[in-house]
């Protein structure tokens, strides 16, 4: 019970360091925005055109440089973001490294200060993520609070950056745990309140959108606004392939990785010349794509072509940043141009921020896997409850057609590139990251193959195990033979052939870095004592026993369930 | 621990008083007598503040200067202005001063301060509110500048006949806008302030994002489209047209300063009510400029000055909104009529629910630029009848000097 409490006052305190963290950062970006010139309003207030022009150009290029620079240092060479948070988790591996969780913050912070299209929720969360583990590492607390204070972490960032703590913490535990077990709730919740309470004492924000109270969608709305969400999923899945597929392409390009940014800044710089929408995170263009008239239906559509190409182009190239506030750009463009074309084909005009709001949620909901989030953040934000309810008729097709067609969430999408695949549940990824080379023994029985089958019969009999393992002279693994077998040769008289002649059905072998999951399935086809464990040159390393693999899954699953479904 | 630190601290206490009661009765034999005397009967240096004049400072001598020359002794003489810096640069610039605390909008002030020519001030200079609610906290946001303090705030609002709508009345900013319920023709002020914002509110767009959203093209644009959909729109520039639009029953409805609009339906009785959703306010801020002869005595008054029983005292003679809220609490009657002030008061929570501040820095650096997209949208598009007659076209782009605002009676 004390250590239960501890665990959420340990949340609390974690939560009031991610919200310090989180104001601080979304503030130092607003300044280097109206610094940079950047924001309209800085660049509304800067007197000097021509200069104007030089800067766009030039800030988002040099941001870039920066970047590139910071990621050189980097192991991997790129940014951390939320995937590694949900990586840790997944796997519950934790133990966030705190020096890649500030060096990726600062090049979010860079990014997004010199205006490169990318997000800043990705960059809080994986800053809040970092010092939950942080925390959890100081005080020498095991794998499943450290999972648990990551959590916190994340939800507090979220807390404070929408000032939505009831997103906050739903975000923690649909995306990042994907379990809802009491035990995490009440620390995760902690840390979502003193976030929330920094946020509306610090930071003080409209809200992000705005309703008349009496206005409401008519019956037949709902059928447009479902559509809307089957639409928004395909957008959705443009905007995730765009990003993966421009990432693929500068793998190709003649230049080294440290200058891509610096490249793509350029480009972003040169385009916003023509159309500034797309630069930084685009709040304003957020709140003019919900009023309607502020945008004409092709300025709908070049302006989310661009921003869709500009946040690809700047998240493929390596700028670093989160995916979320473009997707909320991108989303709300679309559901507009919905709006739109519904009102030019006589709808009413008066529901216009419902069209947006739906496609907002429709295209943000897939790209982070996180249908009960993006509705919060919605009913959170705008405190509209026909509102809320129009966006959960959008979800209900745009979620599961986005995962159907592409995957859970862009970061699931990410991860299974890298090898970890979370389709088929957390067990399988914890399964698939605990390696067997603790579980490899010496304790068996080697024999040359030219040795003859009575003394190996001998050997085997005193040694008290069932199989032997031939190893050449080289060291290299050939097979395994039972005593049974050996026995049988004995038996019919061939006690001074090799062993090497005994009959052995082929077996699978294991590598050094062979998963638990790996070995549970080879048992399958194996009947014996133990698998030999060789490696890329075919040496032998020793044996894994049957029983130690079984007992590794049932601690695995055991630490699973205690972590997924202890109350306390 | 606190026994301890008593028992070190005793003999140093001792010590003190001793040291004290020796040079307290040296004194006299090292400094001669008659010029202790004389000290004490000579009156202390008296202050000079510079201000607006008219029923504004008529109003400053009851509720500010006499209660502070009776409090301390410090006679306050009063010098007039309408709004400016040359005076104060060439002040400045030959280290001879002659006022000791300015009135000076804020605007200007954030001006006068980035040019070096006051002295910064902070805001532990104020006394906390009586029930010991900090400065930070009592006063409005963006109150206390580097080198200005808010002690008013006075708004441009619109004001309407309520007989021209029978049975409803506008109740949000959009209403202005919304000539089908509210038919009948409008008077606007002939610059960006104010109607720009008033749009974008009318749009929905909460006020925290107005100047950014104004930043943009795109924002501009929405903004002059939705003032050039007004119909029989007419520009006033003059602070004084809008009452008479209204009393002459030209308009229906009219932006304005809401101390002309007190004015007139004080002192006139215009049957005229204050639309006060969407207000834009401006800030009145007390500075201290640099070289001024008495810093201490100037401290001093500022802080009697901006104390929460005198902003509220201050709020009965005239309509300005006191910066601090528990101030703005207490605004009573006024002084003379005995009507209810908090109805004209532009900081008064029943007023101030969605106030706009107008954001100084922002249109010091882009007047001349969204004036002129302003001027040139409604020269080539519009609809409206632009200017009222063809000499007031030919008038400054400008908007009519600070003192202009400064209302009251006669002013």
């Amino acid at each position: 019970m004390l250590r239960f409490l501890g665990l959420v006052a340990l949340g609390a305190l974690i939560g009031g360091l991610a919200a310090l963290a989180a104001v601080s950062f979304v503030a130092a970006v607003l300044w280097l925005n109206d610094v940079l010139l950047v924001s309209p309003r800085g660049r509304m207030m800067f007197p000097h055109p021509g200069a104007l022009v030089i800067a766009t150009v030039l800030v988002p290029t040099l941001g870039g440089l920066v970047v590139g620079q910071l990621h050189r240092t980097l192991p991997g060479r790129r940014p951390h973001t939320p995937a590694d948070v949900i990586a840790a988790v997944q796997t519950r591996r934790g133990r966030l490294p705190v020096r890649e969780g500030a060096l990726s913050a600062l090049s979010g912070l860079v990014s997004l200060g010199a205006g490169a299209s990318v997000g800043q929720y990705g960059p809080l969360v994986h800053l809040g993520a970092s010092l939950g583990s942080l925390g959890a590492r100081l005080l020498r607390l095991g794998r499943s609070e450290d999972n648990i204070t990551i959590a916190c972490g994340v939800a507090a960032a979220i807390a404070t950056a929408f000032n939505a703590p009831l997103a906050g913490i739903v975000f923690a535990h649909e995306v990042v745990l994907r379990h809802y077990a009491l035990r995490a709730f009440a620390p995760v919740a902690a840390a979502a309140i003193v976030g929330h309470v920094i946020a509306t004492n610090v930071l003080s924000r409209g809200a992000l959108f705005h309703v008349a109270d009496t206005v409401l969608p008519r019956p037949w709305e709902f059928a447009v606004f479902v559509l809307i969400g089957g639409l928004g999923a395909l957008v959705a899945g443009a905007y995730m392939r765009s990003i993966l597929g421009v990432g693929r392409l500068a793998e190709r390009l003649p230049f080294p990785p440290s200058l891509r940014p610096a490249i793509a800044g350029a480009l972003l710089g040169v385009t916003a010349l023509w159309v500034p929408d797309i630069l930084g995170m685009g709040q304003e263009t957020l709140r003019f794509a919900t009023i309607a008239g502020a945008f004409g239906a092709q300025e709908l559509l070049l302006v989310l072509g661009l921003k869709l190409a500009a946040t690809a182009l700047c998240l493929g190239m390596g700028f670093g940043g989160g995916i979320f506030s473009p997707a909320l750009v991108i989303g709300t463009l679309f559901g507009a141009l919905c709006g739109t074309l519904v009102g030019a084909l006589g709808g009413a005009q008066d529901t216009f921020v419902f069209y947006a709001v739906c496609g907002m949620v429709a295209v943000t909901a897939p790209v982070i896997g996180a249908p009960l989030t993006s509705l919060l953040i919605v009913f959170e934000l705008t405190g509209n409850y026909a509102l809320t309810t129009a966006a959960l008729a959008s979800v209900i097709l745009a979620s599961p057609i986005a995962a159907q067609l592409f995957g859970r969430s862009l970061f699931d999408i990410q991860l299974a590139k890298r090898g970890l695949d979370l389709s088929a549940g957390r067990s399988r990824a914890v399964l698939q990251d605990a390696r067997l080379h603790d579980l490899l023994s010496h304790d068996c029985v080697t024999l040359p193959p030219d040795q003859g089958v009575s003394e190996a019969v001998t050997r085997l009999s005193r040694s008290g195990h069932s199989e032997a393992h031939l190893i050449d002279a080289k060291g290299c693994y050939r097979s395994s033979v039972t005593l049974a077998d050996l026995e049988a040769m004995k038996e019919d008289g061939d006690g001074e052939r090799p062993v090497t002649d005994c009959p052995s059905t082929p077996r699978p072998v294991l590598g050094p870095q062979a998963s638990v999951w790996e070995a549970m399935r080879h048992l399958q086809e194996v009947t014996g004592e133990a698998i030999a464990v060789v490696d890329e040159a075919g040496t032998f390393l020793g044996v894994v026993y049957e029983t130690s693999i079984a007992r590794a899954f049932l601690q695995h699953s055991d630490a699973l369930r205690r972590e997924e479904y202890g109350a306390g | 621990m606190v026994r301890a630190e008593r028992r070190r601290r005793a003999p140093a206490l001792a010590w003190a008083m001793g040291m004290g009661l020796v040079l307290a009765m040296g004194m006299p034999l090292f400094w001669p007598l008659p010029a202790v005397a004389a000290a004490a009967v000579a009156p202390p240096p008296p202050l000079t503040v510079l201000s607006w004049g008219g029923a504004y400072e008529r109003a400053q001598q009851r509720a500010l200067f006499e209660p502070f020359t009776d409090t301390t002794g410090i006679p306050i003489n009063v010098a007039r202005y309408n709004g400016g810096l040359a005076a104060l640069r060439r002040a400045v610039a030959d280290q001879d001063v002659p006022w000791d605390l300015i009135d000076m909008t804020r605007s200007e002030a954030m001006a006068a301060c980035a040019e070096g020519l006051l002295e910064p001030l902070s805001s532990s200079l104020v006394a906390p509110a009586p029930d010991g609610t900090p400065p930070d906290e009592d006063f409005l946001p963006g109150a206390f500048g580097r080198c200005a303090i808010t002690h008013s705030v006075f708004a441009t609002v619109v004001a309407y006949r309520p007989d021209a709508f029978p049975g409803r009345r506008p109740t949000s900013i959009a209403d202005l806008f919304d000539q089908r319920r509210f038919p009948g023709p409008r008077a606007l002020q002939d610059t960006p302030a104010a109607n720009l914002e008033w749009a974008l509110l009318a749009y929905g767009v909460p006020r925290e994002e107005l100047y950014r959203l104004l930043s943009t093209r795109r924002g501009l644009n929405l903004a002059l489209k939705r003032l050039d959909s007004l119909e029989d729109l007419r520009w006033w520039q003059a602070g004084d047209t809008p009452t008479r639009l209204l009393a002459e029953g030209e308009v229906v409805m009219a932006s304005g300063y809401n101390g002309r609009f007190f004015d007139a339906m004080v002192n006139r009785g215009l049957p005229i009510e204050i639309l006060w959703d969407g207000q834009v306010q401006e800030h009145e801020t007390w500075v201290i400029p640099r070289h001024t002869p008495n810093p201490e005595a100037a401290r001093r008054f500022l802080r009697f000055a901006t104390a929460t029983e005198r902003q509220a005292e201050l709020a009965r003679y005239i309509p300005y909104g006191p910066s601090r809220q528990s101030a703005a609490r207490q605004v009573s009657t006024h002084h003379g009529t005995g009507l209810d002030m908090r109805l004209h008061i532009p900081t008064h929570p029943l007023n101030a629910k969605r106030a706009v501040t107008r954001d100084d820095d922002w249109y010091a650096r882009t007047r001349e630029r969204v004036g002129e997209y302003f001027h040139e949208y409604f020269r080539e598009y519009s609809r409206a009848a632009l200017f009222d007659t063809p000499d007031e076209a030919s008038g400054a782009v400008a908007e009519p000097p600070a003192g202009d605002k400064a209302l009251g009676p006669d002013s």
